[in-house]
């Protein structure tokens, strides 16, 4: 059991990675990768959403009919996905600001819907919890790196600090377009197909 | 239990629906009053901020009672003007009461339909005056204030937000200081073809009234600079008194 909880967190990070190897998520990884702050940002609230709803799918996967399980995990996400938003905007107004923008791309992040329909359903809620949360890490992971170089080599910033930018680098306005986050996400899919042989294709 | 009957699906669907609506409205009832005080508070650091009586993220950092009794020390009217500039209105500003019209989409249509207009206006005891704007970005609403010196032409400096532009990209007509601090010291000028320009490609040197475009934002900007120049039309008499 231990080393199954154990598989079921970090498979999601390298292994089982959502973004390079089921190819989940990759909308908004394109849009929000600019600035290392957005993407960090994205990165918290998507494992805080992804766990905490396939938390409660879990615990209702016994109920739910099987024919309308889609409509129901879509109530269970946009809720948990406005509540957090109603309460930060009542008690952390500051942090919700800088969420608004986001909203929208965790409701229809396909990750989300993603481990709800391959994991939750059929696994109890601790397990599924964690899952959800550690496919979160996983996307979160991905999408920092990618935003470490479109931020250094678009805006020669990281987390709005100039790093490059103060040295007379030149920014390059191709980096900043969302064209660049696909060229190295294919970079990343690349240097992990090169380590982990069994994910080459025949 | 057998869940895939017809009967246990529709039960369950109308159950699940109506525990979530009732989930969101009484979270919405009872967190109401809090979210309207900080949207309040929010709308007028962003005047003040536009009017450059700080940087936005001191008023963040000071709370909304700071904010809000700043704005009453230093508010001298508030007020709504009709199409000509003529008081139609008044904004309450003693502290408890303190009126903002944040809701500016009505007014943003009235504009462009020649209808009844209430626009705000926000007068301060330092002679700036701070005008909103609102208008339409890429995904969703952008909207602002343009912070006017006594002579109604030049801008002492802006403030602009949006509801849902790229981060990165259009969101900088909001996150980028040195993109909002280009509007400081600029000015308007109603006999050029566009009162003022937002310039794709940077504004033409020497030009009083052009700013430079954000780079991989061109719907953006251009949605404020139509946000601007509508604006100021309608604002004109207000600014030429």
């Amino acid at each position: 059991m231990d080393a199954k909880l154990k598989e079921t967190i970090l498979n999601p990070i390298f292994k089982g990675n959502p973004i390079t190897v089921l190819v989940l998520g990759i909308c908004s990884s394109l849009a929000v990768t600019v600035e290392m702050k957005g993407a960090c940002v994205m990165a918290l609230s998507v494992t805080l959403v992804t766990g905490l709803s396939s938390l409660v799918c879990s615990l209702l996967r016994k109920t739910i009919p099987n024919r309308v399980r889609i409509i129901i995990q879509l109530v269970v996400v946009a809720l948990m996905v406005i509540l957090v938003d109603q309460f930060l905007k009542a008690y952390a107004y500051g942090i919700d600001k800088q969420l608004s923008v986001y909203i929208g791309l965790i409701i229809t992040n396909c990750i989300v819907m993603g481990r709800i329909e391959a994991f939750a359903l059929m696994n109890k809620p601790v397990p599924a919890l964690l899952d959800g949360m550690a496919n979160g890490v996983g996307y979160g992971l991905i999408l920092v790196v990618v935003a470490f170089f479109r931020e250094l080599l678009g805006s020669g910033t990281l987390f709005g600090f100039p790093v490059l930018s103060a040295l007379g680098y030149v920014n390059n306005g191709l980096v900043i377009l969302p064209p660049m986050a696909l060229i190295l996400l294919g970079c990343i899919v690349w240097v992990q197909r090169a380590i982990q042989k069994d994910l080459q294709e025949k | 239990m057998n869940t895939n009957s017809n009967v246990y699906t529709v039960i369950y669907t109308t159950v699940i629906c109506v525990l979530v609506a009732a989930i969101l409205a009484f979270v919405s009832q009872a967190l109401g009053p809090r979210q309207e005080a900080n949207e309040k508070a929010e709308t007028i650091s962003q005047i003040l901020t536009a009017a450059r009586f700080g940087e936005k993220a001191e008023w963040d950092s000071k709370g909304n009672d700071a904010v809000l009794d700043f704005y009453k020390e230093n508010v001298a009217e508030a007020y709504t003007v009709d199409a000509e500039g003529v008081k139609n209105g008044t904004l309450d500003i003693s502290k408890a009461e303190i009126v903002t019209v944040s809701g500016l989409k009505k007014e943003n249509y009235a504009i462009k339909d020649a209808a009844q207009l209430a626009l705000p206006v926000y007068r301060f005891k330092n002679g700036v005056t701070v005008l909103p704007i609102y208008g339409a970005g890429l995904w969703g609403p952008i909207w602002g204030y343009l912070a006017f010196a006594q002579d109604g032409k030049t801008l002492v400096g802006a403030y602009f937000d949006h509801e849902s532009e790229t981060p990165g990209l259009g969101g900088k007509i909001k996150d980028d200081p040195a993109f909002q601090a280009q509007f400081d010291g600029k000015n308007v000028n109603f006999d050029d073809a566009a009162a003022f320009a937002i310039v794709k490609g940077g504004a033409p040197a020497g030009k009083t009234n052009a700013i430079d475009a954000i780079t991989g934002a061109t719907m953006t900007s251009k949605g404020l600079d139509e946000a601007i120049n509508v604006w100021l039309q309608a604002y004109k008499p207000v600014l030429n008194r």
